[in-house]
């Protein structure tokens, strides 16, 4: 089961530099209001963000602050009310008052395919084998041949290094391997940005590192992700841009990662990062 | 025992047992359909449909298969409706086990994780090709085991059709012991051949639930 | 409609209530008498010793692969010719359905007890309760609350099953309904339709209560 079968597939995730081509294209939000049905304030509040092409957008914040909700909407799990989102120029979301209720929301196939998503929990196709989860959508949804997009799912496997593992069911897998398979289910459709919503806060801390390896990767490749983690040497090796949101507002917003671990410049930001930080009281 | 008598009778007992599989086997079908689409009211809510089978499954439920039976088979003819016993029989277990396997159904797509939507939707799968691929073989999978025993207790309860005459197990055994007292031997018969009848079934089921077992791991 | 007046003959809904008690009281006597030996089955079936774990094994087994109209036949005319018991219909139908309803809710003991995680027993010894203070006080009120409203839906269903007790004779409210509609048969020829309706609502009117106050435990316990 586990011997290795393709002998031309490298085993271990590798970062390939020179071939950075951004793939990706401009994510634009402007005054973004998502408020829940029963809740008296909202949940993102007037929000104006640009998740640039081919650069890594990483949203911090304390639990609560909103930073997952705000990647669930640009992800069309999460009807919006007020403002807009627009992909490359298109405007994929747009805000109307009064659908306040939880949903998802109306959107083409095709739009779905160019936003990519990975989720905390893990999110495999439980009924699929490794090769059925990455296949499933690439035949079915974007009726490719299925040679055509198993050959591209073992190319992908194999970045990742789990060539070896391609007939395994997702209950076989640790927890980073399953996310690394997520990643790759989402890779092969080729979308234009990827949304990555704490992928590694149920892992084991051994194996938060094989995840985020794949992730630096991509980010080498330029591909345009927008990230939320609470690893935040993570965070601030990878980060192009980060985004300070606390209570459904953005505090702080950067493109400097090292200054803004270093010296942030509201006094939010300090206390947001000192929480990570442990002393003895002498 | 009297082995003589118990060979001789064996045959009897073996077309006793094809009435009740034959019953049975209609028997459950319908109800799998009629639970599947209950399953599918209750889950999707479309008004006045699922108040009728919000009441349907209470009514089902709430009363004995015997009153039922009785009630198709000597109360609808003054209405005019004269089915036969078979029919009568067949109706009244899809009727009462309709309302078992809606549930088992309905908790088998109900177990299905809201973050499999989820991600079926941002792999840009239609709302049909994610019931199909992804949602249906997880839910069956978790429902099988409800399934397989809702299966076995409708078997168990056709043995009350003899109540309105159809040869069945019961029905011979209960025969054979007014005409001869032979009573060990007919009730040994009467074991073997539910025996024969559900031990399959039940060992099939076990199997089943071994092979798709993905969505309870 | 016509025929509904039988109804109202004097003398056939109360005699029909009658019989309703009949059914009730077998099945409120197999129900009470269920709860011990349930209790007993289900200790039995948590217990290490192997003879002790086939028996209760194949009892549970049995009982549970056979029709409970199979039951009441060996019962009914088994066990008299066997030890020459005495045993009238009533008394077959008491004792089929406290041994189906002990195997039955002895599982759901047994289940239950099983299902309390170890470490519930391991933080109420690191905190110093003794053993009689930890089933009293940590597993039982947590076995209780998986174990009720399974125990509710149990009752239900021998209430339903008590049904099968005309089939050997006894006169309860289906046997009573019978009678009535042989006695009216020249005067109400459709008194079939009503008096089987009647018993059909009646089954419903005693269980649908039970399956409700079975559905509103499972609702409040199911998220603790």
């Amino acid at each position: 089961m586990t011997e290795q079968t393709e002998p031309t597939v490298q085993t271990e995730p590798t970062v390939q530099t020179g071939t950075a081509q951004p793939s990706g294209k401009n994510l634009e939000i402007s005054h973004l209001v998502k408020q829940y049905a029963n809740a008296d304030r909202p949940v993102l509040d007037d929000i104006t963000l640009t998740v640039p092409a081919g650069k890594v957008t990483v949203v911090l914040g304390p639990s609560g602050s909103g930073k997952s909700t705000l990647l669930r909407t640009v992800a069309g799990l999460e009807p919006i009310q007020g403002g807009e989102i627009a992909l490359d120029g298109e405007v994929i979301a747009s805000g109307k008052s009064g659908n306040a209720k939880s949903g998802r929301q109306q959107r083409s196939s095709d739009l779905r395919t160019r936003v990519g998503m990975v989720f905390q929990s893990y999110d495999l196709f439980p009924n699929k084998t490794v090769l059925g989860n990455i296949t499933l959508a690439p035949t079915i949804v974007q009726k490719r041949p299925k040679a055509d997009a198993e050959r591209e799912a073992l190319e992908l496997l194999g970045r990742v290094g789990l060539a070896d593992r391609k007939d395994a069911w997702p209950h076989e897998l640790s927890g980073g391997q399953r996310q690394r398979v997520a990643i790759c289910r989402a890779l092969i459709l080729h979308p234009e940005i990827m949304l990555f919503d704490e992928v590694t806060a149920a892992l084991d801390p051994e194996m938060v590192r094989e995840v985020l390896d794949v992730i630096v990767e991509l980010a080498d490749q330029g591909l345009t992700m927008m990230i939320v983690t609470h690893e935040m040497a993570f965070a601030r090796a990878i980060a192009d841009r980060i985004v300070l949101l606390d209570g459904g507002h953005i505090v702080e917003q950067s493109d400097d990662a090292e200054r803004f671990f270093t010296d942030p410049a509201s006094e939010r930001a300090w206390q947001f990062l000192r929480t990570f930080q442990f002393k003895r009281h002498e | 025992m009297d082995w003589a008598f118990m060979t001789h009778y064996a045959p009897y007992f073996v077309n006793a047992g094809y009435m009740t599989v034959f019953i049975s086997f209609f028997g459950v079908l319908l109800a799998v359909v009629l639970g599947l689409l209950c399953a599918a009211v209750e889950i999707t809510r479309i008004p006045v449909l699922y108040q009728i089978v919000r009441a349907y499954i209470e009514l089902s439920r709430n009363t004995p298969l015997l009153v039922q039976l009785y009630f198709l088979f000597f109360g609808l003819p003054k209405l005019g409706v004269v089915w036969s016993a078979e029919t009568c029989a067949i109706i009244g277990l899809a009727f009462l086990g309709g309302s078992y396997m809606s549930e088992a159904l309905r908790g088998g797509l109900e177990a299905v994780p809201t973050i499999q939507h989820e991600s079926a939707q941002m792999l840009g799968f239609s709302k049909a090709q994610a019931f199909i691929h992804i949602i249906l073989p997880q839910a069956l999978s978790t429902a099988i085991p409800g399934v397989v025993a809702n299966v076995i207790f409708l078997v168990k309860e056709s043995s009350v059709v003899s109540a309105i005459a159809l040869a069945d197990v019961m029905y011979v055994t209960k025969d054979l012991i007014g005409m001869y007292y032979d009573t060990y031997e007919s009730l040994t018969l009467l074991i073997i051949t539910y025996l024969v009848i559900l031990l399959p079934i039940s060992i099939v089921g076990t199997l089943l639930e071994r092979r798709f077992d993905y969505a309870r791991r | 409609m016509q025929g509904a007046e039988i109804l109202l003959q004097p003398g056939v809904f109360p005699r029909l209530l009658q019989g309703l008690w009949v059914t009730v009281w077998i099945a409120g006597v197999s129900v009470g008498l269920s709860v011990p030996v349930g209790l007993l089955v289900g200790w039995l079936m948590t217990l290490r010793n192997p003879l002790i774990r086939i028996l209760m094994r194949i009892y549970l087994d049995f009982i549970r692969i056979m029709p409970q109209l199979a039951l009441l036949f060996i019962a009914f005319y088994g066990f008299a010719q066997a030890w020459g018991w005495n045993l009238d219909a009533t008394g077959a139908c008491v004792l089929v359905f406290v041994l189906w309803g002990g195997a039955e809710l002895g599982d759901l003991v047994r289940g239950a007890l099983e299902s309390i995680p170890k470490s519930q027993y391991e933080s109420a010894y690191v905190l110093g309760l003794s053993p009689w203070q930890t089933f009293s006080r940590v597993i039982l009120p947590q076995a209780v609350r998986r174990l009720l409203p399974a125990s509710v839906n149990l009752a239900t269903r021998i209430v339903k099953t008590t049904s099968l007790a005309v089939l050997l004779g006894v006169v309860e409210v289906i046997k009573v309904g019978q009678q009535i509609i042989d006695a009216h048969r020249f005067e109400f020829p459709t008194a079939t339709l009503w008096i089987y309706g009647v018993i059909f609502f009646m089954y419903f009117i005693v269980c649908w209560p039970l399956s409700i106050v079975a559905r509103r435990l499972e609702k409040r316990w199911a998220h603790d």
